[in-house]
């Protein structure tokens, strides 16, 4: 095969199946140079940025619903490799790319509704926005560890520049630069694990490691041990940990969520946290899929690692929140407790996976199960962390504060944004009839399988049982300064009512965490169509 | 000259990297910890591509890094200078503020 023919084969797959599979990225990619076209003609006096920004999201998310529907229709497992195997396409990639787009759909009504970006700044803060999506879905649809890299790396320079946003403020550009210190430190790290990891394996494509592992540790002399591979192992994980506010790398998060605007917090609590957690499983099920031989139980050490981590990530976060007096550092103590129950997800998939013993095929469907819960927590934190974010900032558009005590008393004023906090907050407790309490049930329920596997895993479903109950405090101490304090004389307006648009927003986003609570049918079974496709 | 001596070579940048943005506070200096470590993984690449059955896949792996280094190290010089200006420091530890 001379170049020539290499050359014409590379470009008839490129043209052919692999750019028709990435038409939601690229119709992002489009409104950025549209978005900074208009500022460039000067067509923006006619045409506000936030609307270009809104057409294009809203487009890229019908083709995306497109992509799945005709996925979910042709049914069985397609998995396609795509731009000769860096990036793959499946109904796991076909869900992740739905969820950001329609969470970056809601992100820029939000931002609309609640005035964040000036017209000046408008087309500077929505092509950070979508930057940062096309990083996630990039994270996503990951199949190789460059791309794994790259994909990290996009999601987080924008995000950086997001967080500072508000350049004239302190604190803000006090948040962004630890941010970026922090950020910078741990992709430096994983980028050092994956080379390691690329050099030991002979390649970086993610379908090919579990084989070549089994090679290694088959192989008479066993040229590293599996000491040596957890290591390189742990320093890819140091910078999704980082991605996913785990602790020790959750440093950034309180500050960061401070610092910047309700909005970019809100957008990165879910977006970024869902990204890492789909290349997590990704990267996770890379090294988990076939028989891993005599690696096997090294792996499910690293299940259990994950979970304890889990476990402490969940606890640290419950009880940093007590002490909190602003409001999105407490909902950024309650981000880190939830990406902390997400992980103990996580973590069962590994130990299923990893069981000993011969009945695969029961491992396979119970791993299916916890992936299943994952998924499901997933698509209610959305809605349910969105909601919370959405009603501090229109408070704040009205009353120019975040701290607590300066909530008190405002049912009475603005009934429809505390009704909405109080619903948010009670399904992120996890409370029955709301969505939280579902995906929290399976997630426990993986959990509880996993526990027939190795005890450990028990002691983590109890220390997330008690996280619950902990939890229950400092939200309640929210909603109680809320719902029972009187309103201060003097205190100001919020003028926000059932009518109105942000109202009607609230409602909106607040909705689907009653629904998802109430009638579950509908999406598990979708989560469930969508995490086999990962087990073949 | 072996596999050995290149992998020598970035891990001892690795290291420097880690040492560096772990007891530098001026804000430049961390950053120029982040490029030693980035460069390790550099070095690391390069030599399995030519040693291992990498092959081209690590050289181009490199590329990509030098370039995302070099718009990650825009963007950061970028916000220090955002926090110098409302901080007239780049020391990370004057910027305590944000706690608890």
């Amino acid at each position: 095969m001379n170049f020539e023919e290499i050359l014409n084969l590379f470009i008839q797959d490129t043209a052919d199946t692999s750019v028709g599979l990435i038409r939601p990225e690229l119709i992002l990619c489009g409104t950025i140079l549209s978005l900074l076209f208009v500022r460039l003609f000067s067509i923006d006096r006619w045409i506000t940025p936030s609307w270009v920004a809104l057409v294009g999201a809203f487009v890229a998310f019908g083709f995306a619903a497109n992509d799945f529907m005709v996925l979910k229709e042709a049914g069985g497992d397609t998995v396609q490799e795509i731009f000769t195997g860096l990036l793959i396409f499946d109904r796991f990639t076909a869900f992740f790319r739905i969820f950001l787009l329609l969470f970056l759909v809601l992100v820029v009504t939000l931002t609309i509704l609640s005035g964040l970006p000036d017209l000046e700044d408008g087309p500077d803060f929505y092509t950070l926005l979508f930057g940062s999506t096309i990083g996630m879905m990039v994270m996503a649809s990951s199949n190789h560890l460059l791309i794994l890299f790259l994909g990290v790396e996009m999601t987080s320079v924008p995000s950086y520049v997001m967080v500072g946003f508000l350049k004239g403020k302190r604190v803000s550009s006090e948040a962004s630069f630890k941010y970026v210190v922090y950020g910078a430190g741990a992709s430096g790290v994983m980028l050092y694990g994956i080379s390691l990891l690329a050099g030991l394996l002979g390649t970086g494509n993610m379908s090919l490691i579990a084989e070549r592992l089994q090679m290694i540790s088959s192989s008479g002399e066993p040229i590293v041990s599996g000491t040596a591979i957890s290591v390189m192992i742990l320093m890819v994980m140091v910078g999704l940990a980082f991605k996913l506010s785990v602790f020790p790398f959750h440093f950034w998060c309180p500050d960061a969520f401070e610092g910047a605007s309700a909005e970019v917090a809100g957008f990165l609590s879910v977006a970024s946290k869902a990204g890492a957690f789909a290349l997590l499983v990704r990267f996770a099920l890379a090294f988990s899929a076939g028989d891993a031989g005599a690696l096997q139980p090294t792996f499910l050490y690293i299940g259990l690692g994950v979970g304890v981590i889990a476990a402490i990530t969940a606890t640290y976060g419950n009880l940093a929140a007590y002490m909190q007096t602003n409001v999105k550092r407490l909902l950024a103590y309650s981000t880190i407790a939830h990406a902390g129950y997400m992980l103990m997800g996580v973590a069962s998939v590994i130990v299923l996976m990893n069981a000993p013993g011969e009945d695969t095929a029961a491992a396979t469907a119970n791993a299916t199960q916890a992936l299943e819960g994952l998924l499901y927590y997933l698509a209610v934190y959305l809605f349910m962390n969105l909601g919370a974010f959405a009603v501090v900032a229109f408070i704040r558009n009205s009353i120019f504060s975040e701290e607590i005590e300066d909530y008190a008393g405002l049912i009475s004023v603005t009934p429809i944004l505390c009704v909405c906090m109080l619903i948010c907050m009670f399904s992120l407790i996890g409370m029955p009839p709301f969505g939280g309490f579902v995906g929290k049930f399976m997630i426990f329920a993986s959990l509880f399988e996993a526990g027939n596997i190795h005890w450990v895993m028990w002691l983590i479903l109890v220390a997330g049982g008690l996280n619950t109950v902990f939890s229950l405090f400092y939200y309640l101490k929210v909603l109680k300064v809320m719902f029972l304090d009187p309103r201060p004389a003097g205190a100001p307006d919020v003028d926000v009512r059932w009518g109105s648009l942000p109202g009607f927003y609230t409602m909106l986003v607040t909705a689907p965490v009653v629904v998802l609570g109430v009638l579950v049918q509908g999406l598990s079974s979708t989560a469930q169509n969508v995490a086999s496709v990962l087990f073949p | 000259m072996g596999l050995e001596s290149y992998l020598l070579v970035g891990a001892v940048l690795f290291v420097s990297g880690v040492v560096c943005m772990a007891t530098k506070r001026n804000g430049i200096g961390l950053l120029m910890g982040v490029e030693l470590v980035l460069n390790g993984a550099n070095v690391n690449f390069v030599a399995f591509s030519r040693f291992t059955s990498l092959g081209l896949d690590g050289q181009i792996v490199s590329l990509f890094v030098i370039v995302l280094a070099a718009a990650e190290a825009a963007v950061a010089l970028s916000i220090a200078l955002n926090f110098y200006n409302n901080h007239l420091t780049i020391d990370v530890d004057r910027g305590d503020e944000l706690k608890g």
